[in-house]
């Protein structure tokens, strides 16, 4: 028996640990997925990450249970790790303990549709937070940041302060979001006819991904004096390169994300503007949209949170206070 | 027997745990949830199989993850040639025959090094995973390749299940694994893994062809891969340049948990179902008992090491 004795210990350790993590019951497998009208607390919720290495998703799950606990049911939170094999299972998993509602946040758009098509057949409300799902058909709603107003938002900005700006963007053009924000940034330009769009690059939607190419736009167009990075990380980059470019007041930054790094930067004057996303508040909305669902009222399809452009003016009430605008 | 008195404890572990998480769980143990964990272990266990005959002779492959991403790019890439509107068998068979062709090739390549260089298995394979990553991320610059719907034989593969109740994954899953208790448990090539494996050159010496044998190996075990890359293909209804990455480690947890042991010449096929089913137990009994994901980990990383403590026990 001695020598088994390893196996035990751990058995032992996950008998411990489990409960003590797990204070409510689980939900029961055998039971049929709750009904609609049914408000009585301690029903199961599920929420699936791309990845919990992102303070945005963990600003978001924040905002999910925030709205689960005060209802008396409980949320678990799985991490998918960029692993769209594991993100299936963690779901369906979910499904099959009867989850009230699962929210999801896909690695790959198309590459959960097999699991849409299982929580569909078993009559689990899916709610998708911040990326799309191809088949929107398959689930109850989506709820993300209003993306191309995050642009437009960022181009009536940089008209204020340079009507002539001679811009290049730094996309990430894969993302649908960036892709979105684009679009609106070049929808709004679009309006001022002082504005010119050099050029476009991938900045690949990272500081280490942006540095490089902003050095080279930079010595491929001297008159360049404006940059649109579509998140803060890149902006933060291209941030770098101006600065070691010596350009730093030639040259005017405006992104998207609201991250406490940019509101630093936009302090120091390094950045003009980013236009904040709440992720807490997308969390809070979408579990309010699962709410209103179970108690039968209709919710829409496609449900957009506003973002807010901060600049320097309003950069401190932002970072003790973030509120989305009204 | 020897191999089934090493099973004895795994099975009890295993039982143990089903038994812990029917008790947090309720309805953990219905058939439904069941057949849903096999399904979820089927490619984990595939890659485990072959990862076993590696390990078992002394060596390890590195690189099944990136190859399995690349063998899902290169048949959905023939399956989406030329956009055909219907199916046709012909080019299902094209395409799950381009993906395991290419497979083999990289197993032939890890194996040739394997056994005709002194260059060291961990580090070969480090850089065929690196070529075969960069090889699947060629496709579509990266991006996820979907497969049309009219595709039902290939979606099949990973979505449909057999009189509604076997998912065709674990069918292949079982099948693999009879193939494979087989090759290594009852034939001479498997004897001959075992001898490679516990003493290489004692092996040499008593004849055995012990380059061929390791060739065949890598081989098989990406062959292995490439099958378990067209069922995840299948099953994510698209393929994705970047996935399967850390499969590679899920696979040798798997053959360890199940009593591999990586000075080679221990180890059994059951053995790595065995591991494998356990790893699966653990990753859907801790997700439907709610605990945290930082616990999981954890967790995890303790019947690791238990398992790999009780392995180098049991050799003293």
């Amino acid at each position: 028996m001695n020598k088994y004795l390893p196996l035990f210990v751990v058995i032992l350790n996950i008998a411990l640990v489990v409960p003590g993590c797990n204070q409510k019951p689980a939900g029961s497998i055998d039971s049929p997925p709750p009904a609609g009208k049914e408000t009585s607390g301690g029903r199961l919720f599920g929420v699936s990450f791309q990845t919990m290495n992102n303070p945005f998703f963990v600003e978001l799950n924040a905002g999910l249970l925030e709205v689960i606990e005060a209802h008396g049911d409980r949320l678990v939170t799985l991490d998918a790790q960029f692993n769209s094999l594991k993100q299936k299972n963690d779901c369906s998993d979910l499904v099959l303990q009867g989850a009230a509602g699962i929210f999801l946040n896909p690695v790959n758009w198309e590459g959960i549709t097999g699991t849409l098509v299982h929580a569909k057949q078993k009559g689990i409300p899916v709610v998708v937070v911040d990326a799309p799902v191809k088949d929107a058909d398959l689930v109850l709603c989506q709820v993300a940041s209003d993306n191309v107003e995050a642009g437009r938002l960022a181009a009536r900005a940089l008209n204020e302060v340079r009507p002539d700006a001679k811009v290049v963007i730094l996309h990430q053009s894969v993302n649908k979001a960036c892709i979105d924000r684009v679009d609106g940034f070049k929808e709004e330009m679009a309006k001022f006819p002082g504005m010119t769009l050099l050029d476009t690059q991938e900045g690949k939607g990272t500081t280490e991904g942006a540095r490089p190419v902003m050095r080279d736009l930079l010595s491929r167009f001297p008159e360049v004096n404006a940059v649109f990075p579509i998140n803060d990380p890149s902006a933060l980059g291209a941030i770098s390169a101006i600065e070691s470019a010596g350009k730093l007041d030639q040259v005017t930054v405006v992104t998207v994300d609201g991250s406490k790094e940019a509101i630093t930067a936009i302090r120091a004057g390094k950045m003009y503007s980013t236009s904040a996303q709440f992720p807490r508040e997308i969390g809070r909305v979408s579990a309010q949209k699962l709410y209103e669902h179970l108690e039968g009222k209709p919710v829409e399809k496609d449900v957009k949170i506003p973002v807010k452009l901060i600049t320097k003016e309003n950069a401190d009430a932002f970072e003790t206070a973030p509120e989305p605008a009204a | 027997m020897n191999t089934a008195k090493r099973l004895i404890p795994l099975i009890g572990a295993s039982i143990a745990l089903m038994v812990l998480f029917r008790i947090l769980v309720p309805g953990f143990l219905n058939p439904e949830n069941l057949v849903d964990l096999v399904q979820q272990i089927s490619v984990n266990a595939i890659i485990a199989f072959g990862m076993t005959f590696c390990i078992l002779i002394g060596g390890i492959d590195l690189s099944v993850g990136a190859v399995l991403a690349v063998v899902g790019t290169t048949a959905v890439y023939v399956l989406g040639y030329g956009e055909a509107e219907t199916q046709s068998l012909f080019r299902f068979f094209l395409a799950v025959g381009a993906g395991l062709t290419v497979a083999v090739l990289f197993g032939a390549f890890n194996g040739v090094c394997a056994a005709r260089t002194k260059m060291p298995p961990f580090i070969i394979t480090l850089a065929t995973m690196m070529v075969a990553r960069g090889a699947a991320l060629r496709f579509n610059q990266g991006r996820p390749i979907s497969i049309p719907a009219h595709e039902t034989l290939f979606l099949g593969l990973g979505n449909g299940r057999i009189a509604g109740v076997l998912p065709v994954p674990v069918l292949i899953m079982l099948v693999i694994l009879i193939i494979s208790a087989v090759l290594l448990h009852r034939t001479r090539f498997g004897q001959h893994l075992y001898g490679i494996g516990g003493n290489r050159e004692a092996a040499r010496f008593t004849g055995i062809a012990v380059g061929r044998a390791e060739i065949t190996v890598y081989i098989l075990c990406a062959l292995f891969t490439g099958i378990a890359g067209i069922i995840a293909t299948s099953q994510l209804y698209s393929a994705e340049p970047a996935s399967g990455a850390g499969f590679e480690l899920n696979a040798i947890a798997a053959a360890v948990v199940g009593g591999t042991s990586f000075t080679g010449g221990i180890g059994s096929i059951p053995g790595t179902f065995i591991g494998a089913i356990i790893i699966g137990t653990l990753d859907k009994g801790l997700n439907q008992a709610g605990v945290h994901f930082s616990y999981q980990y954890i967790l995890k990383g303790l019947v690791i090491l238990a398992a790999v403590y009780f392995d180098v026990r049991r050799k003293r």
